[in-house]
């Protein structure tokens, strides 16, 4: 089983092939927005502000645009700034440019500092990003097996089909690309609570169950904190109006996405696993906020998992590329939702109940489809122009 | 004759794979042998129905876990949902003692 992607130079394999432009600090965000637009076909992610953040989130800030930049999917990355030095420690050159000139692909800075200010670094970085962009269209694809494959996955609008009809769909496309020896990613930790157990006994090492555990714990600690029952946030108005009734019955339905085969780790948000299989990220679940981190941790292709069932009209792509660089593929298990979307839907497995078909002959179906997006074939989200709102998961407060 | 789907034996609540009427006969299949019950209320597309009856404070279960606690007596028939359910988990509305 195979797929055709391009092979970057520290041997990870990505299904796109974009020209990221990222400031290194917030003061410089402008700038790299300025020239996303003036490059065709470039990326931008303009990060959060990182002053007055504490060191925690910080450092997640700063591993967003590590691991962003670091994304297979990414083929050339230009970082901008205002000094080479001179922020927090977590922006330094070293800990930013450093670590991403690690992935060995093509690569540029420009600092306003080093040229005389901001109009001169809008020519400069556009002579910079358009060199780039030149250099990373040079990768041509290439036929390599499913397990250089890595993937992950949300649910969302959650309803009843999503336990039984989407996220095992989801499950078995996890065991046959982690059986392959791919990576594959999920997470929402809200949305494990009341499930927990079942995820815990299937962690490989001691210290990554207990964090798990722990975080489990933590945002059960922050929901009781609020003083309101959990089921005024979570499940969502949408999700109740569709028929969940308590977190714990969309926290069973939940984790069924994740497969059955062992979890190697628990991430935190955005961090890129030390190795290949399934992997548990430490997240909030918001789809603005998940893909994102999804994506600076090395997923290529991001699965949003819906319901749907809340939906009355086709209005059912409420989140579009929030991975950035990394597509989502929309699928519903819930064969009324695929009916009302089709135009938005790239897979159902609704036919688990319309036709009783098995679920490993839904999640082979998916296997297919996943392989075509992988292989270049734009997901319905990529055909659509759009920048959503993207946000960091960010947990401290603002000082 | 409608249908729900019920996860597992040894759930008490099942979802609505169509939109069940009150008054509908409703079936299910679990561990291969066929069971019916009358639906003492709508149960749209979805949504649970009781397959057993459940005491006030008793488990709902469902997927072999508990997925709440019965917040009236709910009768086999009956529709399971935020009118007589309640969750037990992340309740911040409880003392500990309550929870």
């Amino acid at each position: 089983m195979t797929f055709w992607g391009y092979v970057r130079p520290d041997g990870s394999v990505g299904i796109r092939n974009h020209t990221l432009i990222m400031a290194n600090g917030r003061g410089a965000a402008n700038l790299a927005a300025l020239l996303t637009k003036l490059v065709a076909g470039a990326k931008c992610f303009v990060q959060p502000n990182e002053n007055g953040r504490d060191a925690e989130d910080r450092k997640t800030i700063a591993r967003t645009i590590v691991g962003l930049a670091r994304n297979p999917n990414v083929g050339a990355v230009l970082i901008v700034g205002n000094k080479k030095n001179g922020g927090y420690p977590e922006f330094t050159y070293e800990a930013i440019v450093g670590e991403i000139e690690k992935s060995g692909k093509p690569l540029d800075t420009l600092f306003m500092a080093d040229c005389g200010g901001f109009q001169q670094a809008v020519g400069l970085g556009m002579r910079k990003a358009r060199t780039l962009a030149r250099k990373a269209s040079e990768v041509r694809r290439e036929e390599v097996g499913l397990g250089r494959l890595s993937l992950a996955v949300k649910c969302g609008y959650s309803d009843a089909t999503s336990g039984m009809s989407g996220n095992p769909v989801v499950g078995h496309l996890f065991d046959r690309v982690v059986e392959a020896g791919g990576t594959c990613l999920f997470s929402e930790t809200t949305e494990v609570i009341g499930a927990e157990h079942i995820v815990a006994k299937r962690f490989t090492e001691e210290a990554e169950r207990a964090k798990f555990l722990a975080a489990v714990e933590r945002v059960e600690a922050e929901a009781r904190a609020t003083g309101e029952d959990i089921r005024t946030i979570n499940p969502i108005p949408a999700n109740i109006q569709a028929g969940l009734t308590t977190l714990e019955e969309k926290s069973l339905g939940a984790i069924t996405k994740g497969g059955t085969k062992p979890i190697r780790g628990c991430l935190t948000y955005g961090e890129i696993p030390a190795g290949r299989g399934l992997y548990y990220m430490d997240s909030w679940m918001s789809s603005t906020a998940l893909f994102l981190g999804f994506t600076a941790a090395g997923s290529v292709l991001n699965i949003f998992q819906v319901g749907g069932g809340w939906f009355t009209t086709d209005a059912m792509m409420p989140t579009a590329n929030t991975g950035l660089v990394a597509p989502t593929l929309y699928m519903t298990g819930n064969p009324r939702t695929f009916e009302k979307a089709a135009e938005e839907m790239d897979f159902s497995s609704g036919t688990v109940i319309t036709d009783r078909e098995p679920i490993a002959a839904a999640g082979e179906r998916l296997l297919g489809e996943v392989l075509g997006n992988a292989s270049g074939r734009l997901t319905k989200g990529e055909t659509m122009d759009v920048n959503d709102n993207l946000e960091v998961y960010l947990r401290g407060p603002g000082l | 004759m409608k249908a729900i789907i019920v996860m597992s034996a040894s759930d008490n609540v099942g979802n609505a794979i169509e939109d069940i009427v009150k008054g509908d006969t409703v079936a299910y299949e679990v561990d291969g042998e066929r069971r019916q019950f009358t639906a003492l209320a709508d149960i749209p597309f979805g949504f649970k129905a009781a397959v057993k009856d459940i005491a006030l404070g008793g488990d709902i279960v469902k997927y072999k876990e508990t997925v709440g606690r019965a917040a009236k007596p709910i009768r086999v028939g009956e529709c399971v949902h935020i009118h007589n359910v309640e969750g037990k988990r992340g309740r911040g509305d409880l003392t500990e003692v309550q929870a």
